[in-house]
């Protein structure tokens, strides 16, 4: 894996190396007119830079050590598509669907319904499952959401419903004639359970476990075209001659809502004065729990972004476009736009309020196997299953055929393959050079949050190794501490116990019943909220519950990143102490707990580094809060520095550790304060033998005297013991003129 | 040697080398500092004669440590060696020793610099004037009243007491302020009012430093500075010593620039923050590095450029290697602007934060208990707010005086060992003095209710000691 790593970024590095100055141009474009409408925006840029690495990449994958298995315009992307794919490849098959709500990829023949779970990872072998339905053309297809009944739109006025345990059938018609059916799907709000959209608006229906429709309500709306997204609930309807007012309804489990009318933005040209919006121009993507619309504006040739709130639409900015024909795709909370007659993909964070896209332009990559990327396992692989083979070398980037499916599933009807599209996040992190706002990223991904964490901590070691200057540092801690600390807030944070199973995700939980079990118990009345509720059981709430988030816990920061780097910076204790006094502030405005080991790593930093001074301020100060842990490192360190010996000695007092403390005593020679304090503590851990070896040792013979006295005196019948004989002799062998 | 005879008259007070002057009619090159200076040639060789008799006559006695106190009837004399064979009145005067080497490098080096004695002389003349005019104003020259020192601890720190969260961010600025120098590591301290928040620098030269910047840098130094102390400067006090400095009847070489770093009213704030002063300016002109104040630094033998930033009552200090800027590596302007940039919003914050929480003068005060608390070595103290000091009885202060004389003679018979010691005594208005040395820990106490026991008073020194010195002292 980390060879891998190293040639990803090495390959990445040297193409941005030998393109930096089109990627500078082209980014330094993009930033300074994120906020203007203009059309072809930095396409003369972006153009050079995509002509550049094309040139490079081509020069470099001509050299025989490219090892690994890939298609596309180059081996260098962001994003890419992955073995295994889904194979739906169904003889005389009349249609493949996608029905979004269960996440079944559907395909068609005239009598047959085959269709397959999408839950990610895909299973190659998997076999589809297969019900008859009576022959007849096939418009849609959607199964309800308790999968017991399939609906199949069959012409612009009819819907059948087939139920597949009780095999009854029922049709639904329209006025024929006045109106027809543009689409249809079922709905989990307490109102209806089905709702029809129309040319003359939209029809609810409630649906009983008999199968009876009832109708609830009808909304009255012109309907040129609609589109709905399970995963918002949200459905727009597009009316008027451009097709650009929009009425938009979200049916979600508490309750249908209607939205504010809204106008999207069109751009008018000379050639074309009233041009208008097509279904397939406008997107429904959820990010973070929010959902955007995006709108194709191609005079403009600009994507619009519109956030829906609970009461309002608001026009969020725009971004580039670099084709007319464009697409989008979420992948973990990240907006893929697919540049389709450009082949690249570009990618944006909409958490973050800047448009400008999270790296450069990069084509769509195809990969071999995943795991430890060898090219022998991958070939090994390949040779066993012939339909990767084939399909490898027949997979086109971009192709007509390709239908991106809500929300990160790519359809490719000519091979009949289902991919998923993933994201490489070393790639991404290889060519970030801010890596306060990278750290940021990362702390926002979900899907692969053990990579992202991996990643996280390999940075914030890297800024430390580099010596970066510390205010550098301090905030890419900020970021990971803070991080940390919301997410045990909201409660996502899960200790990694074993991070290697970790690495691959559990594969359960993930069907669509359990989704909607969720999806059911979750309210979205929360009227003090602004913000427009998405509903809860959204496919990255489901990541959420299955992977730990990227959040580093302090602890893990002290062992991955601190304790890591100490040996290899001993010389540079005085940065060292600079990073953890930021870490353990930006920890203290976090209220959180730290490992002691840490605290015992600042003190021997700051003894190493002689600063004394710094030392007793953060001890007095409680900065490096009080344990033996720490006393015993004062202690030792304070081989050096008597003062620091003393805080040590002061601390073992005020945590009552008698014995150490006591011991620590003697040791220094202390003989009667350490009596004293054992006598006033009624300390009887301490042999008396401690004593009077220590005295004897020191070869006072004076002290040896006056502890035996004491003992004596403290300890009834001291002197029948024979401790008190031994001592006693030898203090009269070695110098018979003291006195006992 | 430096003698110091206070009885009927005033101090006198000398600094003298003992290699200097040795041979007949040359005794008066041995001076190398006399207080009061109007007094007679023959009377300042007389104290010297005297002092210099003395030391060597308790030589032949203890070799190895000198004598310091010979008390007379009428007077007393007190000896201090700050340096083979440098000699000077001790306790306070170990304090003007400490800041004339801060600022000018030990009185040997001078010596040897410039054999004439005439720099020397020409330093310490006004240094020593300027300190004491300090001590004294508007008095006459007597020695601190005992009331007033009784319970205080010359040539400690007084710490302020942080919480966990303050003292990180502290932490934190000391990291910034230390990138303000570049690679080069620059050392700070950081007070607020007249109390110790942060130092990066060794004990010594925290105290040092901290005294002088109590007298003459703190925002109260400045703000006594400008109101009262100008109205009593122009009475009495310094006018008096300034006029005497200039007048120094060994006169100044002009050769050389004289220096006045404790010269009174000299500090302003800057509109930058920066205080700044033309001791070290305009006169000499010259090299840049003259302008800027510039100090010893007794640990590491370093000369380092002395700044001071101000914010309300937070003074920072920032000690900058000299070298590095006399090479150009690094300018002070420079330094000052990435310390308005890069420190300026958090030492707001930070004393916003330690006002806020800070109890005013009485903070320390513990009720029942008139205290000081010294931790030598760590070279700080704690002891009552002055004003609740001020409310003891006669007698207890002569009891605790008495205490503190014991408790110095004890040590310096024990000299660098540690000893333990504890004493309990009854005054004559039955309050309870009691001192407990530890392990370079001192407690020095007074209890006032009459009706105590001796019992009740241990006990409510142990807890005392359990309470605010986390059990430092056990007592018997």
């Amino acid at each position: 894996m980390k060879e891998k790593n190293s040639t990803t970024a090495s390959t990445l590095g040297r193409i941005l190396a030998t393109c930096s100055k089109q990627a500078k141009d082209y980014g330094s474009c993009v930033a300074s007119k994120v906020h203007e409408v203009e059309k072809d925006l930095c396409l003369k840029e972006f153009l050079a830079l995509k002509n550049c690495m094309q040139h490079t990449v081509k020069i470099m994958s001509s050299r025989p050590s490219s090892s690994q298995t890939s298609v596309g315009s180059g081996a260098l992307s962001h994003a890419y598509i992955q073995h295994p794919s889904l194979h739906c490849n169904i003889p005389e098959s009349r249609g493949l669907f996608y029905d979004d709500a269960n996440r079944l990829l559907i395909c068609v023949t005239s009598s047959q319904v085959f269709s397959w779970e999408t839950a990610p990872p895909f299973n190659p072998d998997v076999s589809p499952s297969v019900d008859s339905v009576p022959e007849g053309p096939i418009l849609s297809v959607r199964f309800s959401l308790d999968e017991k009944v399939i609906a199949v739109q069959r012409s612009d006025c009819e819907i059948q419903f087939f139920h597949r345990e009780t095999k009854k059938k029922l049709t639904h018609k329209c006025r024929a004639g006045s109106e027809s059916i543009l689409g249809f799907f079922w709905s989990d709000s307490p109102l209806c359970d089905l709702a029809v959209v129309k040319t003359s608006g939209m029809d609810l229906f409630a649906c009983d476990s008999a199968m009876n429709l009832r109708l609830v309500e009808t909304k009255k709306v012109n309907v040129n075209w609609y589109i709905y997204t399970h995963e918002s609930r949200l459905v727009l309807l597009a009316s008027g001659l451009q097709c650009k007012t929009i009425t938009g309804f979200q049916l979600s489990t508490a309750g249908v809502v209607r939205l504010p009318k809204f106008e999207m933005t069109l751009a008018t040209t000379e050639s074309n004065s009233k041009p208008i919006i097509s279904a397939g121009d406008v997107h429904l993507v959820t990010v973070y729990g929010r959902i955007y619309c995006l709108q194709v504006d191609r005079e403009a040739m600009l994507l619009h972004t519109y956030r829906f709130y609970r009461d309002a639409v608001v026009q969020q900015g725009s971004l580039p476009i670099y084709s007319s024909k464009l697409s989008v795709s979420v992948v973990d909370n990240l907006l893929l736009v697919h540049q389709i007659d450009a082949k690249v993909v570009i990618i944006y964070d909409l958490f973050v309020d800047s448009r400008a896209p999270v790296s450069a332009p990069l084509p769509l990559l195809w990969r071999g196997y995943q795991g430890s990327d060898s090219s022998s396992q991958a070939a090994n692989k390949e040779n066993k299953s012939p339909e990767s083979s084939t399909s490898n070398e027949n997979i086109v980037m971009y192709e007509d055929a390709w239908a991106f499916l809500v929300p990160d599933l790519i359809l490719d009807q000519t091979n009949k393959v289902l991919w998923r599209v993933h994201l490489d996040l070393e790639a991404i992190s290889a060519s970030s050079s801010d890596r306060t706002s990278l750290l940021e990223f990362l702390q926002r991904r979900k899907l692969e949050a053990n990579k992202a964490k991996q990643l996280c901590l390999g940075i914030a070691r890297a800024l430390i190794l580099e010596r970066r200057p510390a205010t550098q540092v301090t905030q890419a801690i900020d970021v990971l501490v803070t991080a940390y600390s919301y997410s045990v807030k909201a409660g996502i944070y899960k200790e990694l116990k074993n991070e290697k199973t970790t690495a691959t995700p559990p594969t359960d939980g993930a069907s669509p019943d359990n989704e909607r079990g969720r999806a059911s118990g979750s309210s979205i009345d929360g009227e003090e909220e602004v913000e427009m509720d998405l509903p809860s059981g959204s496919s990255d709430e489901q990541q959420e519950s299955q992977l730990s988030s990227p959040a580093i816990s302090p602890d893990e920061l002290y062992k991955f990143v601190f304790a890591s780097v100490e040996e290899t910076m001993v010389e540079e204790s005085d940065y060292l102490v600079a990073i953890i006094t930021e870490f353990l502030r930006s920890i203290s405005a976090e209220k959180l707990k730290v490992d002691l080991n840490i605290y015992v790593m600042t003190v021997r930093l700051l003894a190493r580094s002689k600063r004394f001074a710094e030392l007793s301020l953060f001890i007095t100060n409680k900065i490096i809060e009080p344990s033996k842990e720490v006393a015993l490192q004062l202690l030792e360190s304070g081989g050096q520095n008597l003062r620091v010996r003393k805080l040590g000695l002061d601390m073992l007092r005020q945590l009552s550790l008698h014995h150490e403390y006591i011991s620590s005593l003697v040791q220094d020679g202390y003989y009667l304060e350490a009596l004293r304090y054992a006598q006033k503590r009624k300390v009887t851990s301490v042999r008396s033998s401690l004593f009077l070896e220590a005295a004897f040792a020191s070869n006072d013979m004076q002290h040896l005297a006056a502890i035996l006295r004491v003992l004596s005196e403290l300890i009834p019948g001291f002197k029948e013991t024979s401790e008190y004989y031994t001592f006693h002799g030898l203090l009269n062998e070695t110098s018979s003129s003291v006195a006992v | 040697m430096a003698s110091m005879s206070s009885g009927d008259e005033s101090l006198r007070l000398c600094v003298f080398d003992l290699r200097r002057g040795q041979t007949e009619g040359q005794e008066l090159d041995k001076i190398l500092f006399f207080h009061p200076p109007e007094l007679d040639v023959s009377t300042q060789l007389s104290v010297t004669g005297l002092s210099e008799g003395l030391i060597t006559f308790t030589r032949l006695f203890s070799p190895e440590a000198a004598c310091e106190v010979i008390e007379a009837e009428r007077h007393s004399h007190v000896f201090y060696e700050p340096e083979p064979d440098i000699w000077m009145v001790m306790g306070m005067l170990k304090e003007v020793h400490s800041l004339f080497v801060m600022f000018h490098g030990s009185v040997r080096a001078l010596l040897e610099k410039e054999p004439t004695g005439g720099l020397t002389r020409a330093q310490l003349y006004p240094f020593i004037t300027d300190y004491l005019s300090n001590l004294f104003v508007g008095k006459k020259h007597q020695l601190p009243n005992f009331r007033e020192t009784t319970l205080s601890e010359r040539g400690t720190v007084q710490m302020l007491t942080l919480s966990k969260d303050t003292s990180l961010e502290v932490q934190s600025l000391v990291q910034v302020l230390d990138s303000c120098g570049g690679n080069l590591r620059c050392h700070t301290m950081i007070l607020f009012q007249d109390l110790l928040v942060s130092t990066t620098l060794s004990p010594n030269d925290t105290v040092n430093l901290f005294t002088f910047a109590v007298m003459r840098l703190t925002s109260q130094a400045l703000s006594s500075d400008a109101s009262s102390w100008s109205y009593l400067r122009k009475g009495t006090g310094s006018s008096e010593a300034s006029s005497r400095s200039t007048s120094a009847p060994l006169g100044s070489d002009n050769m050389h620039s004289v220096i006045r770093p404790l010269q009174n009213d000299k500090w302003t704030k800057g509109k930058d923050g920066f205080l700044v002063t033309d001791i070290w300016g305009l006169e000499t002109g010259g090299s840049p590095d003259s302008i800027i104040p510039a100090v010893w630094l007794q640990q590491t033998q370093e000369r380092v450029y002395l700044l001071a930033y101000q914010y309300k009552s937070l003074t920072l200090l920032l000690l900058l290697s000299t070298t590095a800027i006399l090479n150009g590596d690094l300018s002070v302007s420079d330094v000052k602007q990435q310390v308005i940039e890069q420190a300026s919003l958090r030492i707001m914050k930070i004393e916003e934060k330690i006002s806020r929480g800070w109890g005013g003068e009485n903070a320390y005060h513990v009720k029942g208990y008139r205290y000081l608390v010294v931790d030598s070595g760590l070279e700080v103290s704690r002891a009552s707010p002055s004003g609740k000091v001020a409310t003891l009885a006669k007698e207890s202060l002569l009891a605790l005086n008495k205490l503190r004389e014991e408790v110095d003679l004890e040590k310096s018979r024990a000299k660098r060992q540690e000893r333990d010691l504890e004493i309990c005594i009854r005054a004559k208005n039955n309050a309870w003095v009691i001192t407990r040395v530890t392990r370079g820990k001192e407690l020095y106490m007074a209890l006032e209710k009459a009706s105590d026991t001796l019992l009740d008073a241990t006990d409510a020194v142990g807890r005392f000691s359990n309470r605010y010195c986390s059990g430092a002292f056990l007592m018997d």
